[in-house]
This record gives C-alpha cells, structure tokens and sequence, in this order.
C-alpha cells in the first residue's frame, strides 16, 4: 500500500490537501484542507499510535506487544508527543 | 512495527536496556550484586567504591555483599536525583534503580578474574618485598602471569560497566546529549565520595 507522503519531495515543507477524490461516484472535490495533525506524522509514528490506542494506551501492554522495555517505549511515546505539540505550535502560528 | 531496535549483539551488550527494566532488572542485578560480593567474600575482593575493586583484608560475607549494595544504591540515588532536575518527562524509579543494578553485572566476571590463588599471592609477594626490604623474594611466574591478565581483563570490563551505567541513566530517564553526559558524571562523581564515606561507617560493625 502506498503511504501518504507528508512533507513536499521538492522543499521538505508541509504538504496539503488540495484534491479529494471518492471513489464510488468519481466526484473530485477541490480545495485546500491542512493534513490532519495525526496524518502529519510519519507512517511509524501512526503505526505506533494506532497500535498504543489498541493497546488501551496501556505502556505495559505496548513493551510486551514490541518486546522492548517499558522506558523504551515511554521514550517513543514521548518523542511522539514532541512532534505533536511542535505541529500544534506551527498551525498555531500559521493561523494568526 | 519495531521501535529500531533489533537484538543485535552489541545493543544486547552494550545497552540491555532497551529490552530490559524495572523489576526484571532489579532482580536479575541485585541477584548479580550479591553473587559478586559473595565470590569477592571468597577471594578477598572488595568492591569499595562505585567503580573501585580492590584487594584487601578479610571480613565477614555480609560486608562484601553490603559493599556491592552501597555502591549501587549511591549512584542511583545521585543519578535519580539529577534525572529529576534535568528529564523533561516522567520517568519510573524502578526502571532507573533495576537497570543501574543490572548494569553492575560485569562486576561478576571480575569477581571470577580474582578467584584463582595467584591472583591474591602476586600482590602478597610484591607487598613483602615492599614492607622488608631486602629480603629475597620468590616470584611464582604463573602468579605474575595469572595477576596480569587478570589485572589487564579488569580495565575494560570496568569500561564497560561505566558504559552501561550511562545507558541505563539515558534510557531510563530520557535524556541524552551534553546535559545527560556532564550530569553522569557529576553523579558518579558524587556517588563515589557518598559510597566511600558510607563504607567508612560501615567499618564500625567489624
């Protein structure tokens, strides 16, 4: 499956969503709509979200699941909230 | 998914850490601790300091097993303290407490280099030519062999015990960087006088 790209191959900046498409009656609705702060993220950070979230966001589950220890996990978790809050900082900006 | 940790050999080596915390740890390090004071009761071998393995003076069995304890309990209390001033994120004392435990392991293997007899007898020999001298002194050339490979063993499994304190203090607290080195070692530091000092009062109840 291909993964969404979130950052511009050209420039590394952020990218939008300027086109969507449905897929059940060809209808393409043209815009511009920012990623959802969730798909802005990596695809390993999504994966690991998802699978945190299915875990009942329980770490103890999450290092038994990715056989690593309870820090490690921790750890990502925290790099992952870094990102999020330096994304929510960015839109903060870019809306005023 | 996998958070880019493989179980590769020098990761199992040189930071268990990452696979391996809290109570597991604590267990398997503390059962390392008291092994190693108990092998050091055996040979002589005192661990008298957080990095510090010397020979000395017979005692009885519980005050090598307390020097391995001190020892781990004054760096993790310095290491704990400054995890709590310089670590932007929460972090678990028993994570920190169990890998600083397990990260003494190699000590282990030095209580087993300090098992064979010529490794006490060299010094005792080199020791009488010092305090008389004059005397004619009989060097065994397999205990000066045994002493020396010994002695050059120990360097860098002390290395590496340093090493995997710092990546139990890296991984358990989250820090990384200047900040996270120059604390370590601050705290090392710290916890080697604390330990010293603490091992003098215990001299009391011999």
């Amino acid at each position: 499956m291909k993964s969404l790209p979130t950052v511009c191959p050209s420039c590394g900046g952020k990218l939008d969503v300027k086109r969507l498409h449905c897929g059940k009656c060809e209808t393409e609705v043209e815009g511009l709509y920012p990623l959802p702060v969730l798909a802005s993220l990596s695809q390993d950070d999504q994966e690991f979200i998802l699978e945190f979230v299915e875990a009942s966001g329980s770490l103890k589950e999450m290092a038994a699941i990715l056989k690593v220890s309870y820090p490690t996990v921790r750890n990502r978790l925290d790099e992952v909230i870094a990102k999020l809050k330096a994304d929510k900082k960015l839109r903060g900006k870019e809306k005023t | 998914m996998n958070l880019g940790h493989e179980r590769k050999l020098t990761t199992l080596l040189f930071n268990p850490f990452v696979f391996i915390a809290g109570p597991q740890a604590l267990g398997l390090g503390l059962a390392a601790v008291l092994t190693a004071g108990l092998i050091g009761s055996f040979s002589h071998t005192h661990f008298d300091g957080v990095l510090d393995v010397h020979l000395g003076g017979g005692a009885p069995w519980w005050f090598f097993v307390a020097e391995g304890l001190i020892d781990w309990i004054s760096l993790s209390l310095t290491l704990w303290i400054f995890g709590k001033i310089i670590s932007t994120t929460a972090f678990r004392a028993i994570d920190l407490w169990g890998t600083q435990a397990l990260a003494r392991w190699p000590m282990l293997l030095i209580g087993f280099l300090t098992l064979p007899p010529g490794f006490r007898r060299f010094p005792q020999v080199l020791l009488g030519a010092v305090t008389q001298p004059g005397a004619k002194i009989a060097i065994d050339p397999w205990d000066a062999a045994v002493f020396c490979v010994a002695a050059l063993a120990m360097l860098p499994l002390i290395c590496w015990v340093v090493a995997l304190m710092y990546q139990s203090y890296s991984v358990s607290c989250n820090v990384k960087g200047g900040k996270a080195i120059g604390t370590f070692v601050a705290g090392l530091i710290l916890a080697e006088i604390i330990s010293k000092i603490v091992l003098y009062q215990l001299l009391i109840f011999l």
